[in-house]
């Protein structure tokens, strides 16, 4: 891998991948957190903790030697919960189909 | 300690000077009218010369809500927000939930600003967006507000300008933390004897060591609060509620309960807040009611935190029989971590959780943060001096900025002043503002060189804000007697701030030569 590819990647990852990333965390985050004593913490901890999410992927991708790494865990962070995110919607969805007929 | 390889420490040292240079002057200007915003509400008390110290809620106003509440279509007591306005008067939000045609949540109804008597002064009609402004006495810590949460660019583009210049914090905070080889030893480094440039940079590192944890703190909590409404809300909505942000409200903000729309007559709120007062030991911020005049009415009372604790208290009441039934977390109905973790997060932006002392201490840091910002763009550039002339005009908006934004501000402040009585300060103090920007951009576009521009601007704005003083006793505010024999020793505290502080700028001014002003003659290398 090139050296102009290497940091253009590593610049892709830390800029707009980071940003991508740490809100697709916070809309997945509230559906595996749980709500704790008050139901509420699932809600509110995605929405506090977003800009620190931003900054661990910010500076992980940044300072992280090995580039298939970054991408490897960024990756799979989106994944995991853009999958649960596109689960919930897709069950919601069916269920207002079923409601509708 | 951190220890970084050496490629790693020049990555962090160019992201460090790159986050602060691509918006650092917005930063500056962020952080600058923040500093200024800790003292909004003395500041308001000062440049309106309000002398009543008895809050609206320790006052009657039991019989000015329901007159009101009788005068307002049913539709809008769903909800009806109390809070004070100007000089410890009333102000009474009247409204329901709604959603716009484009999908966005909304409280409509009738916002009445009331008089030192009880009468509305003033109604006005529409979403909150639409009646909440600035208004004649509260026009110049309305503006310095605005200025720091959204740069007076609409919402909600504002916010996420300010948010993202939080975030650009962020990174700055957590680099340079990173790129210390020595932290401990950078915190005591002041080389008086050594070049200017040394001087200069041995200055914004221990400013910027010292005031650290603090710009991390404001940085992650500014930009949590830029987000939140903006993107988190609707995000968090969409994947757990279906894009329904009234449930999602409900769920985190909303106190349950079997709905019971049967008519009440409210119980008397002024018993209410005489015992929200009486339990918590300080005046409420804020009340809000939850379906007014039926049987399953809601009050909640929102105040400061205790002494020693940083967490604001709400009191919970039936409102139709003004019942005490719970102290509850602001957030959700029980404490968890998460309830607290955003509770704190308003005490740690605004440092208003020991009164004045924690109000003193945030402020300083916020001068030291300013600090750190405005010397690290000059570092950046003196570092890129000899390398690139072409950069004089950066160079220069960084002065004109600098210098120019306190300039403008002291401006719009004394155009208050004289604008208040005559009844049109919210159009003369901002627009005192633009014009004295336009003065220091059209100085910075003409004097004959950086550093004469910025002892020119130092010299205008302590001029200006030693001037403040006179102005406010011409203007027909309140003497010093008169305001610490009301209980308002603040307006002559800030009276002498600002006498000092100003005389102090002159002098300063004055008394600079002007080849100091500070460009360092040679670039520094990096470390």
């Amino acid at each position: 891998m090139s050296q102009s590819w290497r940091k253009w990647t590593r610049i892709l990852l830390a800029g707009p991948g980071a940003v991508l990333v740490a809100l697709v965390v916070m809309a997945g985050m509230p559906l595996w957190l749980p709500g704790g004593a008050a139901g509420v913490d699932n809600l509110v901890l995605p929405l506090v903790l977003v800009p620190l999410i931003w900054a661990a992927l910010f500076f992980h991708a940044c300072l992280d030697r090995r580039l298939s790494r970054v991408a490897a865990i960024a990756a799979t962070l989106f994944l995991f919960h853009a999958g649960l995110v596109a689960h919930k919607l897709l069950v919601q969805r069916s269920a207002f189909e079923e409601h509708r007929s | 300690m951190i220890h970084l390889k050496k490629d790693e420490t020049k990555l962090m040292v160019a992201v460090h000077g790159w986050s602060g240079i691509v918006l650092g002057l917005l930063l500056y200007a962020v952080i600058f009218t923040g500093m200024a915003a800790v003292f909004a509400e003395e500041i308001g008390i000062w440049s309106a010369g309000h002398v009543e110290t008895r809050s609206a809620f320790e006052r009657p106003m039991d019989g000015s809500i329901r007159r009101l509440a009788a005068q307002t279509p049913a539709k809008y007591h769903e909800g009806v927000d109390l809070f004070e306005i100007g000089d410890h008067n009333l102000g009474a939000f009247f409204h329901r939930h709604e959603t716009d045609p484009d999908g966005t949540l909304v409280s409509r109804g009738i916002y009445y600003q009331l008089d030192r008597k009880g009468d509305v002064a003033k109604a006005l009609h529409g979403t909150g967006e639409e009646v909440f402004g600035p208004r004649n006495d509260d026009a110049l810590s309305s503006f310095l507000v605005d200025t720091h949460v959204r740069l007076h660019v609409p919402n909600p583009w504002g916010l996420l300008l300010t948010g993202i210049v939080g975030l650009v914090m962020l990174v700055a905070a957590i680099s340079g933390l990173l790129i210390h080889r020595h932290l401990f030893k950078d915190i005591f480094t002041l080389r008086r004897s050594a070049s200017p440039v040394l001087v200069d940079r041995d200055r914004h590192s221990v400013a910027g060591t010292w005031s650290l944890p603090f710009a991390f703190i404001l940085a992650f909590t500014g930009s949590f609060f830029s987000f939140f409404g903006t993107i988190g809300v609707p995000i968090v909505a969409m994947a757990a509620f279906g894009g329904d942000v009234q449930a999602l409200n409900d769920a985190v903000f909303g106190n349950p309960g079997r709905p019971d729309p049967r008519p009440a007559t409210m119980g008397n709120m002024d018993r209410i807040a005489a015992d929200a007062i009486r339990r918590t030991g300080e005046v409420p911020t804020f009340i809000t009611i939850e379906n007014f005049g039926r049987a399953d009415a809601k009050v909640t009372s929102f105040h400061p935190p205790k002494a020693g604790d940083i967490e604001p208290v709400t009191l919970l009441y039936d409102g139709a029989q003004a019942k005490f039934l719970h102290t509850k977390p602001s957030i959700g109905t029980q404490p968890s971590a998460g309830g607290t973790l955003a509770a704190i997060m308003a005490p740690m932006h605004f440092g208003n959780f020991a009164g004045m002392l924690s109000k003193a201490v945030w402020f300083a840091l916020g001068f030291a943060m300013c600090y750190v910002t405005f010397t690290g763009l000059r570092l950046w550039l003196a570092r890129r001096r000899e390398d690139m002339r072409s950069l004089e005009w950066l160079d220069r908006t960084v002065m004109v900025v600098g210098f120019g934004l306190p300039f403008a501000l002291v401006c719009s402040a004394a155009a208050f002043l004289i604008a208040m009585p005559l009844g049109s300060a919210t159009y003369w103090t901002p627009a005192a503002f633009l014009i004295a920007s336009g003065v220091a951009i059209l100085g910075g576009t003409t004097a004959p060189s950086v550093a004469a521009l910025g002892r020119a601007l130092q010299f205008a704005t302590g001029l200006v804000l030693a001037g403040l003083v006179p102005l406010r006793w011409i203007s027909g505010g309140p003497g010093w007697g008169r305001a610490i024999e009301a209980g308002q020793p603040i307006i002559a505290a800030l009276d002498l701030a600002f006498l000092l502080a100003g005389i102090w700028m002159v002098w300063r001014a004055a008394a600079l030569p002007a080849r100091r002003l500070p460009f360092p003659a040679r670039p520094v290398p990096a470390e």
